[in-house]
């Protein structure tokens, strides 16, 4: 008898809190959050500012520690991992893309992409890094360092390297923030288009509607807590 | 917006008039109370430069001071009148009483030597009358001073004879031809340092006890000095004692004497004080400057990070001029408190310094605070200060408001205004000045500026080329290396302070480390197997063929050299008093104090003709003189020129017939002054002798030798050439280590620098290690690339600083000393390490706060 294809979730958060030390004293980031991410599945995290989005998508990329409840993402218990496995995770199964871009400025475009494939070893890391940035349109300017490019073309590189070692999960903090409105639009369009592509799960933290009614499922984040989880019906 | 921001300029151009010194002041402070941080290296770089220049002031000061308020006690009188040779006639003996009270003292180097003779040692005998010391007082150990001389063949010894010879109080020796008995020990002598340098252990006799010696004969190297204190009735009031010592260089006009009163007590003394004052200054001021490129780099971050606050003030009205005032306020009043730093430091110090060495200082120092010093450590301070920061200032108040709407990924690096660039050029030409007007000699200080000038264009050409080269460079596959020279590339990157902080200090070092290797190779091996190995001063003429038996007896095959030896002073150049004259420094030597003469019918050993004649061997006409060339061509002298020298008490004019070229380094006997033998002949004299020993002779026979010489030449002084370098030697490593702290000096001031430049490269660092911990590096990654990316760097400063190091030694050790260069690669390994060392002990300081960063707060942050 065959049983019916349930699809493993990539992520898998129970009851996640975020505590972290300030000035006033402690703050609560993150009251109890639970989430599960199916693979392959296109998720838009949305909210007003402060309601801990940004601290959600840090959790899921291993740059923060939560400090209570289960965090599993790409089959690894994030929580059983030490700083550098969780670096070596990074760079096997995971892609981010930030508002502020955050190329290494000393590096050329080229380098910026080839650079997380170097970290694993990969062979013709360069080769892949050339034909990534030809498939986001910047195949004239791979010898170009960051300061030489405009935003939408650093955004367009950061792109280029998040997907470079063709990661099962994609994260991106609003990642049309810096950029103006037709800009915005192409990197949105070159961001979902190699999605589809890659067959990655797409995880993205935005203030704009438009973004998230692309995303497949939107969760709705306030004071720390998911307050909606809906199914958008509307397709990139 | 910018309307509005045009509205609210507009009140704020009314208000200007409100804007005085006092707003602007209370503005600056009000925004430095944002905090200091960023600024310490820049009050650490002042304060280090101030503190150096200020306790080289104090202290020089302090002993200047000391000379002066002790100058009677250090002159043993308010005048004295030296000669060599020549006791004073009746008539000058005559001169001098007329005008105050009179002690006469001989001084000469001989032997002393245990009664058994098994023993001997160099020293230096001082032979005073009843009333010696006229000021001042002699300390002993022992019997009285004034009763030990009174005693018959009394002495009071430098106790370091004593433990040589094995002796105590109350023991005999023999110098020359007579017994002393030693009545008690030497603790202190109040006019030693006028006295000049001395070998050996000094051993005070009565004028008694010297004629019993036998020593004092016609041409023994005796020095005969006299010390006057001026009549009552005169009050030794500086204007009498500048009358009494124009009065007595006329009336003694052409006696040889060497006059010193105590306003100067010790001439040498006081130009070795000058001259190691400059050298420490400029030292201080060597420190500064390489301070200052840590001053630029952090008053360029401060205003990098104030650059939106420049663009807000400027969009509510403040003019360019504003905010270049309110800037420069903050970077006066920093750089101010930096001095203030310093000063105290500067003023503290030598308190200490005198607290723990004063003993061992030629004067007791009297510590003042004198405003000149003060005011000139600060001015330095304050010069140095705002000729690195006026440049990035003048491109602050150019930054513009609409910083605020548009970020600009990388702000392009613009030139100040013109007149902030002329105003940079003129406190460049004032600091300039000013060094050159505090300078004792104008020339050896625009020699240090053109130096610095150099070092400085070299590190910083040589840290945009390594920039340059490692942009173009391809990229290799290793990523921590591909990193590390890409930040070796990058525009705004370490690479420039780091080069420019250690290059100067390093150089410094490895010319140091060579230039003290090559004399210390001279030293201890080339020179004692060519050099003779013992040299006899005082042999009676009479006696030169039984020395030459004696020798050839004790150690066959030795080889004898002697040389008629008298001494005396050149006082005449053509006819021109030698006052007057103003050799370059490095002939100044010859004109003061004594020199050796000798007299030869032909071409001394070791010595080549290298213009004019030799005189015939019979020649008796004028007296002639054959002179070193290089000597007489600083005294711009010439064959057929005159000098005359003062020998016994009589001048002596004799004409410069050839010029030769002298071996100094072959220690062999080697004069300044070659006379032709008609000129001296006639005058009493000894003769100087080497002893050569050939290869191969047991240290055993070599040290007998003096002994048996000892014995059998009671008055000659033997010295073993063996213990004379080693003297040397020991000198000149104290020299050395006083060399070494100074380049010392620059390498703090070099490590701060580097400190301050790692530093401000932090904030990008750290955002560049979370980004690859972002794509998969693992802390070892980040790292190796970090070290990688040290260790080139340092390699690269490293390598040049030993380049112009070992270039600078080479130069410095066969140009001008003359000998040859000896490399030595543990200097060169030694430097190397030290820069590595450096920059990785402070890069891992930095390194740490790196990895420790948490990316979550970092990423959010930017």
């Amino acid at each position: 008898m065959e049983l019916p294809h349930v699809p493993q979730p990539i992520i898998h958060l129970s009851d996640v809190r975020l505590n972290l030390e300030s000035r006033a004293g402690l703050v609560e980031i993150l009251k109890g959050v639970s989430l599960d991410v199916p693979a392959g599945q296109s998720l838009a995290i949305v909210g007003p500012s402060g309601s801990g989005k940004t601290s959600l998508l840090m959790i899921l990329a291993g740059l923060e520690r939560a400090t209570r409840g289960d965090v599993h993402v790409a089959g690894r218990d994030f929580n059983a991992l030490d700083e550098d496995r969780m670096a070596l995770a990074r760079g096997e199964d995971i892609g981010i893309v930030f508002q502020s871009f955050h190329l290494i400025p000393t590096m050329t475009a080229l380098e910026n992409v080839a650079l997380p494939l170097e970290f694993a070893g990969a062979r013709g890391a360069r080769d892949r890094a050339r034909a990534l940035l030809s498939d986001v349109g910047l195949g004239p300017r791979l010898d170009h360092f960051p300061a030489q490019l405009s935003g939408g073309e650093q955004q367009r590189v950061a792109l280029a390297r998040a997907l470079a070692p063709e990661p099962k999960l994609l994260l991106a903090d609003e990642p049309t923030g810096n950029l103006d409105g037709k800009t915005g639009r192409q990197v949105v369009e070159l961001l979902f288009g190699l999605k589809q592509r890659s067959g990655a799960t797409l995880v993205l933290v935005t203030h704009d509607d438009r973004l998230a009614g692309a995303c497949e499922r939107t969760i709705r984040m306030a004071d720390g807590k998911i307050v909606a989880d809906e199914q958008t019906m509307v397709a990139a | 917006m910018s309307a509005a921001a045009a509205d609210v300029g507009a009140p704020a151009r009314r208000a200007r008039p409100g804007l005085a010194v006092s707003r602007l002041f209370a503005i600056a402070l009000r925004e430095l109370g944002a905090g200091f941080s960023g600024f310490y290296i820049f009050m650490a770089s002042i304060a280090l430069g101030v503190a150096v220049i200020a306790t080289v002031g104090t202290l020089s000061d302090a002993l200047r001071a000391g000379f002066e308020t002790q100058g009677g006690i250090i002159l043993g009188g308010d005048a004295t009148f030296s000669r060599m040779h020549a006791r004073a006639t009746d008539a000058e003996r005559n001169w001098l009483e007329a005008h105050g009270r009179v002690s006469e003292t001989a001084t000469l180097r001989t032997m002393a030597r245990r009664l058994d003779g098994e023993q001997q040692g160099l020293v230096e005998v001082k032979a005073v009358d009843a009333a010696y010391p006229l000021a001042g007082r002699v300390e002993v150990d022992g019997a009285p001073f004034a009763d030990a001389m009174a005693a018959p063949g009394g002495a009071v010894v430098d106790r370091v004879l004593l433990s040589e010879l094995g002796l105590g109080i109350g023991d005999r020796m023999r110098i020359g031809a007579a017994e002393v008995v030693v009545e008690a020990t030497l603790a202190s002598e109040p006019d030693a340092v006028a006295d000049r340098l001395t070998y050996g252990p000094r051993v005070f006799i009565s004028e008694a006890t010297l004629l019993k010696t036998g020593l004092v004969q016609p041409g023994t190297l005796v020095r005969w000095r006299y010390a006057v204190t001026l009549a009552p009735e005169s009050d030794g009031a500086p204007a009498d004692l500048a009358r009494f010592r124009a009065t007595a260089s006329a009336a003694l006009a052409g006696q040889g004497f060497v006059i010193a009163d105590r306003r100067d007590p010790s001439p040498q003394i006081t130009r070795t004080l000058d001259r190691l004052r400059q050298f420490l200054t400029f030292l201080g001021l060597s420190a500064l400057l390489v301070g200052g490129v840590g001053i630029a780099s952090a008053v360029q971050t401060f205003i990098e990070r104030r650059r939106t606050v420049i663009a807000i003030m400027k969009t509510v009205g403040a003019t360019s001029r504003t905010v270049l005032l309110i800037f420069l306020i903050q970077v006066l009043a920093i750089a101010l408190i930096g001095v203030g730093l310093g000063l105290a430091i500067g003023l503290s110090v030598p308190r200490l310094l005198i607290a723990a060495y004063g003993d061992l200082m030629p004067v007791r120092a009297e510590l003042g605070y004198s405003a000149a010093s003060i005011l000139a450590s600060a001015t330095y301070g304050i010069l140095v200060a705002l000729l690195f920061t006026l440049w990035p200032l003048g491109r602050a108040e150019l930054i513009k408001p609409s910083v605020l709407f548009r970020d600009e990924v990388a702000p392009e690096r613009v030139r100040p205004r013109w007149g902030i660039v002329a105003l940079t050029g003129a406190v460049a030409l004032a600091l300039l000045g000013f060094v050159l007007t505090m300078a004792e000699s104008a020339r050896i200080a625009s020699y240090f500026c053109g130096g610095l000038v150099l070092v400085f264009a070299v590190f910083t050409g040589l840290g945009t080329l390594v920039t340059r080269v490692a942009r173009r460079l391809p990229r290799p596959r290793w990523p921590e290396l591909a990193l590390a020279i890409g930040n070796i590339g990058a525009p705004g990157g370490l690479t420039r302070s780091v080069v420019i902080s250690l290059g100067a200090g390093l150089s410094l070092l490895v010319a140091v480390a060579l230039a003290d290797a090559s004399l210390m190779h001279e030293l201890t091996s080339r020179l004692p197997q060519r050099a003779p190995s013992h040299f006899l001063l005082d042999v009676p003429k009479a006696e030169a063929d039984r020395l030459v038996a004696i020798v050839e007896t004790e150690a066959p095959g030795a080889h004898v050299t002697a040389a008629p030896m008298l001494r005396g002073r050149l006082v005449e150049l053509n006819g021109r008093k030698v006052e007057e004259v103003k050799p370059p420094p490095e002939a100044q030597w010859v004109l003061h104090g004594d020199r050796g003469l000798t007299y030869s019918d032909t071409l001394p050993e070791g010595s080549t003709l290298v213009e004019g004649q030799w005189w015939p061997a019979d020649y008796s006409g004028e007296p002639l003189v054959s002179f070193e060339r290089d000597l007489a061509h600083h005294l711009g002298l010439a064959i057929g020129d005159t000098v005359t020298v003062n020998v016994l008490g009589r001048n002596l004019t004799a004409r410069i017939a050839n010029l030769r070229e002298v071996k100094w380094e072959s220690l062999s006997l080697n004069f300044v002054m070659v006379f032709s033998p008609s000129a001296l002949a006639g005058a009493p004299h000894n003769l100087l002798a080497t002893i050569s020993l050939p290869d191969g002779v047991a240290l055993a026979t070599e040290a007998n030798l003096g002994r048996v010489i000892g014995k059998a030449f009671p008055s000659v002084t033997v010295i073993r050439v063996k213990d004379a370098l080693a003297a040397v030697n020991a000198i000149l490593s104290k020299v050395m280590v006083a060399v070494r702290v100074a380049g010392g000096v620059t390498l703090v001031a070099g490590a701060l620098v580097l400190a301050g430049a790692l530093a401000t490269a932090q904030r990008r660092r750290i955002l560049e290690a979370v980004v690859l911990k972002v794509l998969g590096a693992t802390r070892r990654r980040v790292l190796t690339s970090h070290a990688l990316e040290y260790v080139l760097l340092a390699v690269v400063a490293g390598l040049f600083a030993a380049a112009l190091g070992t270039l600078s030694a080479w130069i410095a050790v066969t140009e001008v000393m003359k000998i040859p260069f000896t490399f030595s690669p543990a200097a060169v390994l030694s430097a190397l390490a030290l820069a590595i060392g450096l920059v990785l002990m402070f890069g891992a300081l930095g390194t740490w706060a790196v990895l420790r960063a948490r990316p979550a707060a970092i990423l959010r942050s930017e």
